[in-house]
């Protein structure tokens, strides 16, 4: 941005200028700056930055712009910006990627409005140190990533805390960024990459929320002794380290596999103010007052040529590529639900043990179940593997269902305890796969009738075709009487050795589920292309 | 009042050839920049004398200008100086050069558009309307990729990029990108550390891609577009002939350029500490690097060796267009076509000058370059490269860009 006035320091000597230019240079005067410049702006400001509040002090000294503010969140910012008369005439946001979004979806009919970067600052990960060794220890390369706090926080080892991906930045670039990491492609997120929930083991590590970064530092520091790790932006977590009310600092974790950054825009809302707007963006962005920014808030300057502090040294890793699609966020926000009311997760495993199963095919399903319970150490194994918090429920069945038991994944037992699961060795002669999937969702009917808010699923594995019980179209009849809720569960199906994979892709398509295939792969890539699409 | 100097139903492409190392085809260049010269030769006469000494009490102008990466230029504090010497005083308003062509300028006294199919937009608009309308061509940068070492080396050693010989021993500043390969790999969802960019001592898992600001706002995203466009043009001819070509290749190469939400300023964010991690890879005008690296030499008396760029064997050039709404802007325009400062100060900052007296001053970029100890991008290439016809161009930009929505698809 241009000056088109130089940057005063000393208010009275520049109204004293001024009025000597007024007298000498009349026709000069709309170049010089007079007593009129007192000017009241309206600011709408994310949370983010109620930090920089002193800075709006000396914006009103050094400037004789005065400021006022009022902190929203990003669902009430975003309102805000899209009104046609907005009361605000500046707007100073954490960042403005979900604004542009909205612009974009409108298709660029409107001028957007004038945006200026200040600052950044990574969305990055303050551990415990001990927690960060450990990771460290536990990772081949000695790097922590996403899938390594996923992995952690599905065993139950990790609790974190993070903002509302649905009210501030820091919340929303956590989120976009560890499910670009479960992707696993590089790329952009598309659509597809996120028709499948793939973070439930990694929320399952959310202990912790608010609605402001700055409650959020609070409350950490208030449970410090029960928390390993506090996800947020880099700025927040050297300001929170510095208030030495921490027993230990927390080490700064950049994640190898990427992360997002945060550029603090300045946006002009009211074009009108557009000479006050310049005179803001000129001082904010000048040598001293980005070196002010530095050394108080620890972000980093938009100025590239300004050294940066010790603490401001280290390379922050890759940015991820951000969505440039609504709906993919839609997704993301829509799956990741409301951090308050955590819905916990439970599978229905509706397993064929007869005759045929026996030999390698089980030995199969014991090692799916061996993998799912921590032992898979790839990366989607890390995203998709069973977590804290989440029920599993085995039906054996032959001819008719043979057990049902259920495990709740609670504690370090419970791993050996979710394998237990699949090692019977008694196997029947027959196979009635439409009454198992019956007695299933009577089983899922009952299950949401005392917890409704659980996220349930059902996985049918077979691998042979129904010769005992009703037929798949009296299983369908019967299915449409169920209860609402119970109908709505989906019943992914896996085809193994022998089974019918028209019937398993019809029963799939009926309930909203999807069809894996185990035939020349193990159990356990098709358990997990369920349980996180991944191909 | 004056129209363009150019036909509204025109719709001129850019079509430049360049020869032997670091000297620019004279004949290519007469035949595209006469009708500019032309017009700078006749403004010459007018102009008369300048540069002389503000007067105490003489009136200063403040003229409000819109444009996207050209305000290097005027952000200049030297050329700031000089045109202070001139009475003028310049107000910028900061957009993407397409952003620049699609909004009301009812409030500007010139534009200056990165790019000639920008330019064009305005142009053709204001004909249609009848208002004063002045284009000055005052100078060129061709498009490139700006990156780090590592980069770079991972890309020589697969076979993508060449140091170029003459650009610095050991550790060269420029390098010759085969285009063609190195979408390949875009193509293929090719990720650094599959290339190997770990050996040296790297780690990123991104896909492989040159990131460009928003490709619906600016200038050099829909350069590289048309680069991108030309290099996988196929069977098909040099530039899509027809809608139906256009959209084609447009949706062809879209996935070619798929990056999310653009930055804002990728260039300054590539020069920055942080650059190497936020944008490893970014399309950008050469003026932007030279620039760049004359500020650091004059700051830390060496060059940044970290920071190179790779040449594209197919150039674009892109030639920005100062384009005068007044009376005012157009004394403006002669000032930076004909005054020898800002002249100089241009060539200072990188831009390959265009001479008003028929030379391609290309040379003297060269010449200045090697007074400061910059070494000399050399090009050996003569590949023949082209802009679509401007309506095509903005069509495949709407597809590439998604520029009219979500609902459109």
């Amino acid at each position: 941005m241009t000056p088109r006035r130089p940057a005063p320091r000393r208010p009275v000597l520049r109204r004293l200028t001024a009025l000597l230019l007024a007298l000498l240079l009349p026709a000069a005067a709309c170049t010089a700056d007079g007593p009129d410049d007192r000017v009241t702006l309206r600011l709408l400001a994310s949370p983010e930055l109620a930090d920089l509040r002193p800075l709006l002090d000396e914006l009103r000294e050094e400037t004789g712009i005065a400021v006022e503010t009022d902190f929203r969140g990003t669902a009430d910012t975003d309102r805000e910006l899209t009104r046609r008369n907005s009361r605000y005439h500046l707007a100073w946001l954490a960042s403005d990627r979900s604004f542009r979004l909205r612009l974009r979806a409108a298709g660029h009919r409107a001028e957007p409005p004038l945006a200026t970067a200040i600052t950044r600052s990574p969305v990055v990960v303050g551990m415990r140190p001990a927690t960060a060794a450990r990771l460290r220890a536990n990772s081949p390369d000695q790097q922590i990533s996403w899938a390594d706090l996923a992995d952690a926080s599905a065993a139950g080892t990790l609790a974190f805390a993070m903002a509302d991906p649905r009210q501030t930045t820091s919340g929303l670039a956590a989120l976009v960024g560890v499910a670009t990491a479960a992707a696993g492609t590089g790329g952009v997120l598309r659509p597809d990459d996120v028709s499948c929930d793939r973070l439930r083991g990694f929320f399952s590590g959310h202990t912790l929320t608010e609605e402001s970064p700055a409650r959020l530092a609070a409350r950490f520091t208030e449970r410090q002794n029960t928390l390993d790790a506090l996800i947020t932006h880099e700025s927040e977590l050297l300001a929170l380290n510095a208030t030495g009310k921490l027993r230990t600092p927390l080490e700064i974790v950049y994640p190898k596999d990427g992360m997002m950054l945060s550029d603090h825009p300045l946006l002009l809302l009211d074009p009108a103010q557009r000479a006050a707007y310049d005179r803001v963006v000129e001082w904010l962005k000048s040598e001293p007052v980005q070196r002010r920014i530095m050394e108080r808030t620890m972000r980093r300057p938009i100025d590239p040529a300004l050294e940066r502090i010790p603490s401001l040294r280290r390379s922050i890793g890759n940015a991820l590529y951000f969505p440039d699609r609504r709906q993919v966020i839609d997704r993301l926000l829509a799956d990741y639900g409301d951090p308050r009311r955590p819905r916990p997760a439970q599978v229905l495993f509706l397993l064929d043990f007869s005759g045929s199963m026996r030999g390698e095919r089980a030995a199969q399903v014991r090692a799916a179940f061996k993998g799912l319970s921590g032992a898979d150490d790839s990366r989607s194994g890390r995203f998709l593997r069973f977590h804290r918090g989440e029920t599993v429920t085995v039906l054996r069945f032959g001819g008719k269902v043979l057990d049902e038991r259920t495990v709740t994944y609670r504690d370090d037992r419970d791993p050996a305890r979710l394998r237990a699961l699949v090692v019977s060795e008694d196997f029947d002669g027959r196979t009635a796969i439409w009454s198992g999937l019956d007695h299933a969702y009577r089983t899922a009917a009952r299950i949401l009738r005392d917890h409704p808010e659980r996220r349930l699923s059902i996985v049918l594995m077979t691998d042979g075709r129904n010769n005992a019980g009703i037929g798949l179209d009296t299983f369908l009849d019967r299915h449409r009487d169920l209860p609402l809720r119970a109908r709505a569960v989906r019943t992914h199906t896996v085809r193994y050795g022998e089974a019918d994979a028209g019937e398993l892709a019809r029963v799939a398509r009926a309930t909203g589920g999807r069809l894996a295939d185990a035939a020349g792969r193990p159990v356990l890539a098709a358990f997990k292309e369920i349980r996180g699409c991944v191909h | 009042m004056t129209a363009g100097d150019r036909p509204a139903a025109e719709e001129p492409r850019l079509a430049l050839r360049r020869r032997s190392a670091s000297a620019w085809s004279r004949r290519g260049f007469l035949t595209v920049f006469l009708p500019a010269l032309a017009l700078v030769l006749i403004g010459a006469t007018a102009l008369g004398t300048s540069g002389n000494a503000l007067l105490p009490f003489e009136r200063v102008i403040t003229l409000e200008g819109k444009m996207a990466s050209k305000r290097d230029f005027f952000e200049d504090e030297k050329v700031r100086r000089i045109l202070l010497k001139h009475h003028i005083r310049i107000h910028i308003t900061s957009v993407g050069s397409r952003e620049v062509a699609i909004r009301d300028l009812d409030d500007y006294d010139f534009v200056f558009p990165s790019g000639q199919p920008a330019g064009d937009l305005i142009t053709r608009e204001r004909a249609e309307k009848n208002e004063f309308t002045k284009i000055y061509r005052p100078f060129v940068s061709p498009i490139v990729l700006a990156s780090y070492r590592e980069y770079a080396e991972v890309l020589a050693k697969e076979g993508i990029a060449e140091p170029q010989p003459a650009s610095g021993k050991g550790e060269p500043l420029y390098y010759t990108l085969d285009m063609d390969a190195f979408l390949e790999l875009i193509e293929k969802k090719r990720q650094w550390d599959e290339i190997g960019i770990e050996d040296f001592g790297i780690t990123n898992t991104n896909r492989i891609l040159a990131q460009t600001p928003d490709v619906c706002t600016a200038n050099s995203a829909s350069t590289y577009l048309a680069l991108v466009a030309f290099t996988r043009r196929g069977e098909g001819s040099e530039v899509p002939e027809t809608s139906h070509e256009a959209e084609e290749r447009a949706h062809r190469i879209k996935p070619l350029m798929e990056q999310g939400l653009p930055h804002a300023d990728v260039f300054r964010t590539y020069v920055s500490p942080e650059g190497k991690g936020v944008a490893p890879v970014v399309v950008a005008y050469e003026h932007q690097y030279l620039t760049y690296q004359a500020h650091y030499l004059a700051r830390s008396k060496k060059l940044d060796l970290e920071r190179v760029l790779l040449y594209p064997k197919s150039q674009f050039v892109t030639q920005p267009q100062f384009i005068a709404l007044n009376k005012d802007g157009d004394r403006l325009g002669q000032l930076i076509t004909q005054d020898p400062e800002l002249r100089r100060r241009a060539m200072e900052l990188g831009f390959r000058i265009l001479d008003p007296t028929g030379e391609v001053a290309g040379d003297q970029l060269t010449e200045f370059l090697r007074e400061t100890g910059i070494p000399v991008p050399s090009v050996d290439d003569d590949t023949r490269t082209a802009m679509p016809r401007l309506r095509l161009l903005e069509r495949m930009i709407s597809i590439i860009g998604d520029c009219s929505g979500e609902e459109s698809g």
